[in-house]
């Protein structure tokens, strides 16, 4: 019952003018996946909005169907109801349209240099046509992740943090419309965490990608998200949609951040307890 | 139960070291020359090898054994030198390596459509995991009479029992590593648009290359094998119809048939010698194109340590 799609206006500061449209368009959708034994609902007449420029964060706690609703928007999953739409067209399939960076390491091809990953996707998407424009354009991007000295070495050689900086690389290189990241930081140590949101920042204020970021901290959520939706659990549903793109690294700990990060636990830490309560107590 | 509560010590803190150069013995040192000879995976290997040569030279030697029984490695060694210069034993194994590299090209092409019609339908996954189930463990050269009866005496039926012993390992090997992709990698070849056959040749093919190159490995094994196996047996057959392969004098024959000869003619060094260039053929395959495929692949992508 508490599907509060009104999102409060509390935290926002001055308005800014509308934009004409969504960049994506998530509309009432069902998505459901199977096991070996069962039918899952992973979430349920889930909708939002997605404007150019948003840092559109998906919070919530595990089971909720934040990293399915994800996998939906990239294509690998089609609703059992409502629909996704991208600039207006309804997504059916995968593309590179919508460029995915994920949690695992093994995103990055093994068999190809970090220079070849990126070329891969280039060449591959159809965004260039020769070799040597992939290489240009990688080599940019390569150096907005700070990677020049290990252009032509292979992902095994690479730290954890690196791969994912070059996955990111990959993922920008293609500028698509929307990119999409399934808690790209969430294998990786505190510090270089905190490192990588900083830099995600940094080449969001370069370039002002519209991305779609998916994590379960909330700390996280504050400091990356412009705007998060927050999603409770079994089946996925929107409790509420919140600003906060006044808040950065550089205010963690402050009295505004504090008071959105409680707020959001508040919510998330709800329904927990009414979980716990309504099972019976095992071990 | 503890009397007394132990409580941390709380010290004076430590803050603004000068860190110096460590002055504490080497930072690196290199290892002595025994440590880095006996490193070299070539010089403990071949010292092996030497050992085996020498006990073998010794225990013909001493025991005063037949040399039709067991000849000595002088022996065996001079049959070889003698049998590659004088008596055209590259021929020989030009002929059996023409016969298997045959083979293994049809074979290597049939396992893959196998495994490509396996990725696509159900249907094909199931029948490639029931055919390989079944045939797999039987042994080509079983097959080699019918294929005799079939083909007759000629490299027809030699080359269709090699592709038995080819097409299902490289098939089952191929289809558990297509199986064994991550679906995060399979997911990253999808998002850039890639379907159909160039997501197999892109990403399941490199992604899956250990277990394939294990696949075409075995293949290889089975393969050389089988072949010399079924040369000897067409050595008996020839012999009992005084025909066709030997005919036109020994070097119509492979590897498999010089043994068989040789044996027959009671040159029990030449057989040796005949044995040895199975093995070395073997070692050279292995070590000149199977570890250099792996060196320059798998091994630099990182996907197989040591």
């Amino acid at each position: 019952m508490a599907t509060g799609s009104e999102p409060a206006a509390g935290t926002a500061g001055t308005t800014p003018a509308v934009p004409a449209a969504p960049v994506l368009d998530v509309d009432g959708v069902t998505l459901q996946y199977k096991t070996k034994e069962h039918l899952i609902t992973a979430t349920y007449r889930v909708g939002f909005q997605t404007y150019p420029a948003d840092r559109f964060v998906i919070l919530g706690p595990s089971g909720c169907g934040k990293s399915t609703l994800l996998k939906g928007i990239a294509g690998y999953l089609h609703p059992v109801e409502g629909e996704m739409r991208l600039k207006g067209n309804a997504i059916r399939d995968p593309g590179p349209d919508r460029c995915m960076v994920f949690q695992e390491f093994d995103q990055l091809l093994p068999w190809k240099t970090v220079m070849g990953n990126i070329t891969f996707a280039l060449l591959n998407g159809g965004k260039c046509k020769s070799q040597d424009e992939a290489r240009e354009i990688a080599h940019e991007y390569i150096r907005k992740v700070k990677l020049e000295r290990f252009e032509d070495t292979y992902p095994h050689m690479l730290s954890g943090g690196m791969k994912q900086r070059v996955a990111i690389a990959r993922a920008m290189s293609m500028e698509p419309d929307i990119l999409l990241m399934d808690e790209p930081f969430a294998a990786l140590d505190a510090l270089t965490r905190r490192q990588m949101q900083e830099e995600l920042l940094q080449l969001w204020d370069d370039t002002r990608f519209t991305v779609i970021f998916v994590t379960h901290s909330i700390e996280e959520a504050v400091i990356v998200g412009s705007r998060i939706l927050i999603m409770s659990p079994h089946p996925g549903q929107v409790k509420a949609e919140l600003n906060a793109h006044l808040h950065t690294h550089d205010d963690v700990g402050g009295e505004g951040f504090m008071a959105l990060q409680n707020r959001i636990h508040g919510m998330i830490f709800a329904d927990r307890v009414l979980e716990e309560e309504t099972q019976p107590q095992h071990a | 139960m503890p009397e007394r509560v132990i409580q941390p010590y709380v010290r004076e803190e430590l803050d603004g070291r000068d860190i110096g150069e460590a002055v504490v013995g080497d930072v690196e040192r290199r290892l002595s020359v025994w440590e880095r000879v006996s490193n070299i995976d070539a010089v403990r290997k071949l010292s092996v090898l030497v050992t085996l040569v020498v006990a073998w030279e010794l225990y013909t030697r001493i025991s005063d054994i037949n040399e039709l029984m067991f000849p000595t490695f002088s022996s065996t060694g001079t049959a070889l030198y003698n049998a590659l210069v004088n008596e055209g034993l590259l021929i020989n194994v030009w002929n059996s390596l023409s016969l298997l590299l045959t083979g293994y090209g049809i074979g290597v092409g049939i396992a893959a459509m196998l495994v490509v019609f396996g990725v696509w339908t159900r249907f094909g996954s199931d029948l490639l995991t029931t055919l390989t189930a079944m045939l797999n463990p039987l042994p080509a050269i079983a097959l080699l009479p019918m294929a005799m009866l079939w083909f007759g005496l000629g490299p027809a039926a030699i080359v269709f029992t090699l592709l038995h012993s080819i097409i299902w390992p490289v098939a089952l090997n191929t289809h558990s590593g297509f199986m064994g992709v991550s679906e995060t990698q399979r997911m990253v070849g999808r998002n850039y648009g890639l379907r159909g056959l160039s997501y197999i040749y892109k990403i399941l093919i490199p992604a899956a290359f250990p277990s394939i190159l294990t696949g075409l490995r075995i293949g290889w094994a089975f393969a050389w094998r089988t072949l010399i196996a079924a040369e000897l047996v067409f050595g008996g057959q020839v012999a009992d119809t005084s025909g066709q392969l030997g005919a036109e004098g020994s070097s119509a024959g492979g590897l498999g048939w010089i043994i068989f000869q040789n044996q027959m003619e009671n040159q029990t060094p030449y057989v040796f010698a005949g044995l040895f260039a199975v093995i070395l053929v073997g070692i050279i395959i292995e070590n000149g194109v199977f570890r250099n495929v792996e060196d320059r692949t798998i091994r630099r992508w990182g996907m197989q340590i040591g």
